[in-house]
């Protein structure tokens, strides 16, 4: 170990232990609070649960303001002696040595090809702009299973590739099986090619980095050998909804100082996100392929993850993990609709609960098993306050029904009185309310430091506008976050797996019947809660109202948050502007010319979304897809005659005929494949060959 | 003397062949004269047939080869493999039952030697 990794270690210990003071003193002085207000002091069983889950829940809150107070100090100072950034004083942005070769990793599964193809030309042309172009090569992971899908990226690669000069340089690879989804992918990559690379920095379908920042990024792993993974906060762009532009506008205001602060509490002790970092390949091909957790259902199987793990693994080598909180030019989208956030947080929920199952494994720090934690309390805390909340309720109702105990067993001169302090109730749901609000005051005043005119926020005013309506914002959708977390992990440990859905990244918006089928239930649920409690207790409705209305108004909170229209009326109002929007930077607006562009042209009367018909009918296409097909060979008997038929059904009945899995059948059978496309161009019936694209149907 | 529907026939082979060389991305001319030549050389005949007569004159000017890169050698979407392998270390999951497990052992061995442990 080196003086410096000792240096940081110690500091880290010190800094941890300092967190662990500050969280668990003002939960214990809280939770005496808390005893006080209710009837029986926390002496009744039901009080008791309700402290425990309190307990739990403060402590929770209390690491996010921790966290964000320490990197509000973090970034007030100018130098911080443990950035990796340090690093790079001075450097221009060229990568010295010719080895440190760089793989930049794109797995997509069933993504929108055009946006993958635009980000992939935007960050090689960033990179190009750099000089440092030739220190990378570009890896197109596909996992698609969607036929459609699989042909048109075959094409966007093809065209990116003779438009740009890039063949040998930008490549790619096609998986057939899907084994442990974007980790199996990168692995598979690493197996296969690895070996050329020093580094591979791993993006996500809808990352965007400046070159810039790559390199930086090589540099600082040049730099420092003790580094396995340096992840980047990835700021989120692009999307216009409201929903998502709120919370690019959240991740924009907050994340720098919750990032900051993350670094301050784990230095190189920290996560991996998955995506918009940097690996060093050798150790982590060494230490970092996952194991299939042991047994069947939800718990078991691949890990999925990965990313956690990944890191928890890389630490275990001795490999440190940073957070570059301070390198900028790293792009994410956020999901653009709460639908499609619930959909990536079941994901992501049954993931971070088989960390359930590896929390104790031997060998791993102690920051990642806290890290694990963290996760799994990510979702866990969603059921945690639905408890909470009802418990309290049930307390509540319990109070108007039961009467209470004036004399009790033991003897006493007087009977005890139940006795209700509103002070102490206020003040304790003030010093809550501080803990999840202060934060934000925290960053308000960190913009105005940095540019006392906000004008990249569009002005102080409308800085401060958009904090306080993202504050109701999160607050009204918080209760309808906090029902399906909770409904996801009891689905989760009852045996209920989660498939791989695609991800939904464009701006389409949410449809009223879609909305109304994912939450009838909870808005159903808030009603009844909510009048049964002010039937009973209506005092105590007051309190638990703000959790009630938002219940009762899922369905048209979750249409109105996704609508694009609301999203960019909020801009021209100037409301949850960020600087990205403000002054796009090169890479952002190079994106958008780039998805302007049209499709190429083509004789043929197909969409460029038609990628099977194309790969049947289009000469071209069909050329470009059998020479990709490597090393076929032709299989038994029996799957030669079934590929046949299906040869045959394709041309009797139209492309229509045959099933996603019947056509990715045939286009991975280059033989076969070859014979379609050769009788298809040989239909005599015009009706027939419309099907294909080859004519117009004749009018009957 | 061709009848109607042969000569609806032959119109169908035409444009089924044209559109085949235009849809094929060649030099407009190269494409144009590949098509009359295909046409000229079946006279009226179906589709099948011209398509057939286009296919052979597509291989007599190695046109028929595929995607080729820039030095006419078949197009690789990959670089060449360099393998390597990935094997999962082990991961105790329950490191209490492990060491449990290892200290009842030593001492079994330490009792009753290690013979009797096997």
């Amino acid at each position: 170990m080196t003086a410096f990794e000792l240096d940081w270690s110690r500091s880290a210990g010190r800094r941890r232990l300092l967190l662990i003071f500050l969280v668990l003193a003002p939960t214990f002085i809280a939770c005496g609070t808390m005893a006080s207000i209710l009837p029986s002091r926390g002496g009744s069983p039901l009080e008791i649960v309700l402290l425990a889950v309190f307990a739990v829940l403060f402590a929770w809150i209390s690491v996010g303001f921790w966290t964000a107070l320490m990197g509000f100090f973090l970034l007030l100072q100018r130098r911080n002696r443990y950035s990796v950034s340090n690093v790079c004083e001075g450097l221009g942005y060229s990568i010295d040595d010719p080895q440190a070769r760089t793989a930049v990793l794109i797995p997509i599964y069933n993504e929108d090809v055009k946006r993958v193809f635009a980000g992939l030309k935007t960050v090689y042309d960033s990179l190009a702009a750099t000089g440092s172009l030739d220190r990378f090569d570009f890896f197109v992971l596909s996992d698609t299973t969607d036929p459609d899908v699989w042909v048109q990226e075959e094409e966007g690669w093809h065209r990116f590739c003779t438009e740009q000069d890039a063949f040998g340089r930008v490549f790619y690879r096609k998986r057939r099986s899907n084994a442990k989804r974007k980790s199996g992918n990168v692995a598979d990559f690493c197996r296969r090619w690895g070996k050329n690379y020093r580094y591979m920095i791993v993006f996500d379908a809808d990352s965007i980095m400046a070159g810039r920042t790559m390199v930086r990024m090589v540099q600082m792993m040049e730099a420092r050998p003790d580094i396995g993974i340096l992840q980047t906060p990835p700021a989120g762009v692009n999307r216009e909804t409201l929903l998502a532009r709120a919370q690019q506008f959240a991740n924009r205001v907050y994340g720098p100082m919750f990032a900051a602060g993350l670094h301050f509490w784990q230095l190189g002790d920290a996560q991996y996100w998955g995506h918009n970092a940097i690996i060093r390949v050798e150790p982590f091909i060494r230490h970092c392929e996952l194991p299939r957790l042991p047994g069947k259902g939800p718990l078991g199987g691949d890990i999925l993850s990965h990313d956690f793990v990944e890191s928890a693994l890389m630490r275990r080598a001795g490999y440190g993990v940073w957070l570059a909180y301070d390198l900028d030019g790293s792009y994410e989208e956020t999901p653009p609709t709460l639908l499609d956030e619930l959909k990536r947080d079941r994901r992501w929920c049954q993931g971070n609960l088989q960390h359930l199952r590896l929390i104790f494994s031997r060998g791993f720090f102690p920051a990642h098993r806290a890290l694990f934690l963290n996760g799994i309390l990510s979702y866990g805390s969603a059921l945690l306050w639905l408890a909470f909340l009802l418990i309290s309720s049930a307390q509540a109702v319990a109070e108007v029904y039961l009467e209470p105990v004036y004399f009790p067993d033991t003897k006493t001169l007087f009977p005890q009185w139940p006795v209700w302090r509103p002070h102490w109730a206020l003040a304790l749901l003030g010093s809550t309310a501080v803990l999840l609000f202060l934060p934000k005051f925290f960053s308000y005043a960190l913009a105005l430091l940095r540019d006392p005119a906000a004008r990249l926020y569009g002005g102080r005013l409308r800085l401060a506008c958009g904090i306080l309506l993202e504050v109701a914002l999160s607050t009204l959708l918080a209760p309808v976050r906090m029902l399906h977390h909770s409904v996801f992990i009891l689905s989760t440990v009852m045996g209920r797996n989660v498939g791989w859905p695609t991800q939904s990244r464009d701006d389409r918006g949410t449809p009223w019947a879609d909305a109304a089928d994912v939450h009838w239930w909870g808005t159903t649920l808030g009603i009844l809660w909510g009048a049964l409690v002010y039937l009973t207790n209506p005092s105590f409705f007051r309190w638990i109202s703000p959790i009630i209305i938002s219940l009762a108004l899922s369905i048209p909170l979750s249409v109105l948050t996704s609508r694009a229209s609301l999203g960019k009326a909020f801009r021209r109002a100037g409301l949850f502007t960020t600087p990205e929007e403000t002054e796009p930077p090169l890479e952002l607006r190079e994106l958008a010319k780039t998805l302007q562009e049209e499709a190429p042209y083509s004789p043929l009367p197909l969409s460029p979304r038609q990628g099977f018909l194309r790969a049947v009918t289009d000469p071209c296409v069909h050329a470009l897809h059998t020479s990709l097909l490597l090393r076929y060979k032709k299989g038994a008997p029996a799957r030669e005659e079934a590929r046949q038929a299906l040869v045959e059904k394709a041309l009797l009945s139209g492309p229509d005929s045959l099933s996603a899995k019947e056509k990715m059948a045939l286009l991975n059978d280059p033989f076969h494949l070859a014979e379609l496309h050769r009788r298809v161009w040989e239909l005599e019936d015009e009706k027939q060959a419309a099907r294909w694209g080859l004519s117009q149907p004749p009018v009957d | 003397m061709t009848s109607i529907r042969d000569t609806d026939r032959w119109r169908i082979s035409r444009d089924r062949v044209l559109l085949y060389v235009r849809a094929l991305n060649l030099p407009p001319y190269k494409g144009l004269d590949l098509a009359v030549e295909s046409l000229k050389r079946t006279g009226p005949s179906s589709a099948a047939e011209s398509m057939e007569s286009l296919r052979a004159l597509l291989k007599e000017h190695g046109l028929d080869r595929g995607v080729l890169d820039s030095e006419g050698k078949h197009l690789a979407s990959v670089p060449p493999l360099n393998r390597s392998v990935m094997v999962p270390e082990e991961l105790d999951r329950v490191p209490w039952r492990t060491s449990f497990v290892q200290f009842l052992r030593r001492w079994k061995n330490d009792l009753f030697g290690k013979g009797c442990a096997r």
